[in-house]
């Protein structure tokens, strides 16, 4: 049950252009040689993710990537969906797409779970992640 | 990020046999029938149930399965650990093995939380809870 890499590394590549200073942005080169990524790899999703809003490009000799918007206004579900298409644990939630759908009782569970993960998700912010990941790197004092 | 056919099957099966819990077993044939499965495919998935002590097998030419323990002490969670090898959401890290601070965090912010409810949701379902033959309160169905 794996997030997929696609998922994982747009993660990270986002999380990358929300600690950019304001007014700053990236080139898939860039954030490549800062994670490693690969940069063509990095273009496939970026198609995906500027489709869907997350990320706007600069166009130019210059340009790059910022996000699309407010990471406040950007989840963690939002990214993932984007790239991984749906979240659901197992394909027969969408309603309509099962005859037994009314009789099965297992469905509950998958229902249950696929909740529990959206919920989760969609709970955590860019915002978040860059903060934490400002917590992270602050250094610790010790006593 | 999906539960594999073995997963779902697995829990079928299990659903299945509670569900005719009053037959002292059940022929893998019956099951598959009844569940649309390829009792090919039931068989793979019963044996790891079997050897895991899930359930128990009746030899003979009228033979099959029954549960081997009470569906209130069958947890989800963990038959699905059985059929699935993991329910964790991304590869663990491997001893020695080191992340940047961008995937430090993604861990500690996403996966490990995101492993965390999970497992909670999972670990707190029973098969008893499914097929309804527990207290009503106490039972997710119930949630709405």
């Amino acid at each position: 049950m794996r997030i997929s890499t696609r998922g994982r590394y747009s993660l990270e590549a986002l999380l990358f252009l929300a600690l950019l200073p304001e007014e700053r942005y990236a080139s898939t080169r860039e954030i490549s040689a800062q994670t490693g990524i690969s940069d063509g790899y990095l273009e496939q999703l970026f198609i995906l993710l500027k489709k869907a809003g997350i990320i706007r490009g600069i166009r130019g000799p210059t340009g790059g990537y910022l996000p699309g918007r407010d990471p406040e206004l950007i989840t963690v579900g939002d990214i993932l969906r984007s790239v991984e298409g749906s979240l659901a644990p197992v394909a027969c939630i969408a309603s309509g797409s099962c005859p037994s759908e009314s009789e099965c009782l297992s469905r509950h569970t998958w229902d249950r779970l696929y909740r529990e993960i959206s919920s989760c998700i969609d709970g955590i912010t860019l915002a978040d992640l860059a903060a934490a990941h400002q917590n992270q790197e602050k250094p610790e004092f010790a006593l | 990020m999906k539960i594999s056919t073995r997963g779902r099957y697995g829990v079928r099966l299990l659903i299945d046999l509670a569900e005719h819990a009053d037959e002292s077993h059940v022929p893998l044939a019956q099951i598959g029938e009844r569940q649309s499965i390829s009792p090919r495919y039931l068989e793979q998935v019963a044996v790891l149930l079997r050897r895991t002590g899930y359930i128990r097998s009746v030899k003979g030419a009228s033979g099959g399965y029954a549960l081997d323990r009470s569906p209130s002490e069958i947890v989800i969670g963990e038959v699905l650990r059985v059929l699935e090898g993991d329910i964790l959401i991304v590869d663990p890290l491997r001893p020695g093995e080191t992340e940047s601070p961008l995937q430090r965090c993604i861990r500690a912010s996403v996966y490990d939380r995101l492993n965390a409810r999970i497992a909670d949701v999972l670990d707190n379902i029973t098969l008893a809870s499914i097929i309804g033959t527990v207290d009503p309160d106490e039972s997710y169905m119930y949630f709405i």
